[in-house]
């Protein structure tokens, strides 16, 4: 059954490169207007599923559906996709409009139309007044524009992005997030970003599906995925984490560094080894009294918005804390934080499961 | 580097310049020569020229050079240009590699030695000699040239963008006349006059292959020179030299006003952030 807004589905999709799994059964609905992001490291399989769902490789097994259609077989170029593509890959032999009208002379669309739809999507990422140029005139945030604009020009129904910020610097990249962000509610198309930038994840995305090794590892809402990652990897992947290993002790209370700690997590065993997951940001910085652990720091490092501080404890346990104050008495500080910011991780949990324990504790918990 | 350095550098170019130039203008000197022969300037006369251009059999064989040369580079243009795409495409390192040396083999051996095979197959085939088998034979020695002047270009081309234009709905077809195409044209071109002056040029393999009743200007003037210097060659030489430079001249102003108009247009722009 097919629910009326998802727009793309993939079922079980496998993919290899010679010895190298690239994709080892991907499942993954799309609902249609959302913007995804598609996350992981290099070589995660991330950038192989924007192919496969544009066409340019085919899946060795699995399903495409669009729109409950299987397009598993379907040609690139006879897909209702578009790509922006990770270095734009312009016609360096075409101006700023006949790169952008390329997609619509294909379909031989009657002239006065091609050149309303070009001019508004030119309008659209701000370079009306630009057609003329060649793209070797632009510079990297306009190439980047005409990208987008040669693909939402044909109106696709699902644009895909592979890596599209990656070749800008620091300060277009987070101009063009939030341009890309309101783009997408603009358009009101599903996006498929692909990026290894977990802050550009984060900040642009409805949901991120994580990946690594070939595999989904979680997907879920920034939110969520910040908050609750699955496992080590997700947690160690997205932000910055302390990661210590425990054991849940029982409902509620888990034991890590020799002690016992209240906590928010539910639903496993008892005496079950686990990981705990600590945010840097979650710790606050007290007295040796008050605080819950006791550590001596190594180093400061100012980060302009806050400073980053190592630290270890007396069984050699290092703690990463973020503080918006640097730490004059460095040899014994206390660290505080609340039970909500621990969170436990079970080893080898699935994503179905996880999910079903979440949802029962968390009801009990408010 | 001191200031007696560059003076010598100097001298030393301009002693280059001067070595490879002078036997150039000897000829187009003496082309005005209204002795017989090169053996002393008696006077300016045109009249070498007006033997020239009345000289119905040397016109002729201006014009079969001129037009094997187009012809030939054109032919070997489209299908270097095809064989450097179909190189391209081979994926295998190993087969791509092999069809590469076998291209620049062609490229490397003698001159002769190709005539001379081209004249054996073309008697063991029973083909005639003439207009058919120079053409021929420079298509064949032009093919390489383009391969090789091509294909970089090709490879210097970002795969991205072919991805791209299937992904707007290009077919096959539409990739190599839309994308393919107008990307690797410069080289394409270039190839074109690299074979057009490598046709022009040729006197090795065109005197193997050539018959009776067919000529191109360098076995005409080999033939003539034998017979003792002419200055009517003189002035026709003269006259291709300034073809040349017309042709340099040209191309360089060609340049000069593509990459003023980028220049002018990239400082009117005015920049987004």
């Amino acid at each position: 059954m097919q629910s009326p807004e998802t727009i793309l589905e993939l079922q079980h999709i496998y993919k290899s490169f010679d010895d190298f799994v690239a994709l080892d059964n991907i499942n993954i609905k799309l609902d249609q207007g959302k913007f995804y992001s598609f996350l992981g490291p290099s070589g995660s399989g991330k950038t192989t599923v924007l192919r496969i769902v544009a066409g340019l490789i085919l899946a060795d097994r699995g399903k495409v559906l669009f729109d409950g259609q299987d397009i598993s077989k379907l040609p690139a170029e006879k897909r209702k996709v578009n790509t922006v593509f990770q270095n734009y890959a312009l016609f360096p032999h075409l101006n700023v409009f006949d790169n952008v009208a390329f997609g619509l002379r294909l379909k031989r669309m009657p002239q006065d139309e091609l050149q309303e739809r070009v001019m508004q999507a030119l309008k659209t990422i701000q370079l009306n007044g630009y057609e003329d140029r060649m793209i070797s005139e632009l510079s990297g945030g306009q190439q980047q524009r005409v990208a987008i604009a040669r693909a939402i020009v044909n109106e696709p129904r699902l644009l895909l992005l592979d890596e599209s910020l990656s070749a800008l610097d620091q300060k277009l990249r987070q101009q063009m997030q939030y341009e890309l962000r309101s783009l997408q509610q603009r358009l009101g198309i599903t996006f498929l970003f692909v990026t290894h930038d977990q802050e550009e994840a984060l900040a642009m995305s409805d949901e991120i599906i994580v990946m690594n090794e070939g595999r989904i590892q979680q997907s879920g809402t920034p939110v969520d995925i910040y908050d609750e990652p699955i496992n080590h990897f997700v947690a160690n992947f997205i932000g910055e984490s302390n990661i210590v290993p425990g054991t849940m002790i029982r409902d509620y209370e888990v034991e890590f560094v020799g002690k016992r700690f209240e906590c928010a997590d539910a639903g496993m065993r008892d005496h079950e080894p686990v990981e705990v997951v600590l945010r840097p940001e979650d710790i606050t910085v007290t007295t040796p009294n008050q605080g819950k652990l006791v550590v001596s720091v190594d180093s400061q490092l100012f980060r302009g918005d806050h400073f980053e501080i190592t630290s270890h404890d007396e069984d050699g346990n290092e703690w990463l804390i973020h503080a918006t104050n640097s730490i004059e008495d460095r040899d014994k500080v206390g660290l505080s934080f609340s039970p909500n910011a621990l969170h436990v991780m079970r080893f080898g949990e699935k994503e179905a499961d996880f999910d079903r324990r979440l949802s029962e504790y968390e009801g009990d918990e408010s | 580097m001191t200031e007696k350095h560059t003076w010598i550098g100097k001298l030393y170019l301009a002693f280059a310049f001067a070595i490879l130039y002078m036997p150039i203008f000897y000829l187009v000197f003496y082309s005005f020569n209204s002795g017989k022969n090169m053996s002393g300037f008696k006077g300016f006369t045109w009249s070498h020229y007006q033997t020239l251009f009345a000289d119905s059999r040397l016109i002729i064989i201006v014009l079969q050079t001129f037009l094997v040369a187009i012809l030939s580079a054109l032919i070997a243009t489209i299908v270097g240009s095809l064989g450097a795409l179909g190189i391209y495409q081979v994926r295998r390192r190993h087969t791509r590699n092999l069809l590469l040396s076998l291209n620049n083999i062609l490229m490397v051996s003698p001159d002769v030695i190709i005539g001379a095979s081209f004249l054996i197959l073309f008697t063991a085939m029973g083909i005639a000699l003439g207009f058919g088998s120079v053409l021929a034979s420079h298509i064949a020695f032009s093919i390489p040239i383009v391969v090789l002047l091509v294909l970089p270009r090709l490879q210097e081309m970002d795969y991205a963008m072919i991805d791209a234009a299937r992904d707007l709905g290009a077919n096959s077809w539409q990739i190599l006349s839309r994308v393919i195409l107008p990307f690797i044209l410069p080289s394409v071109f270039s190839g074109y006059f690299m074979a057009f002056t490598y046709s022009l040029d040729d006197f090795a393999v065109t005197f193997f292959v050539t018959g009776n009743g067919f000529a191109t200007l360098s076995v005409e003037i080999y033939s003539r020179a034998r017979q003792g210097i002419n200055l009517e060659i003189n002035a026709l030489s003269a006259l291709m030299f300034l073809f040349s430079i017309i042709l340099i001249v040209g191309y360089y102003l060609l340049n000069q006003y593509t990459q003023s108009r980028r220049q002018r247009r990239q400082k009117d722009g005015v920049y987004l952030k």
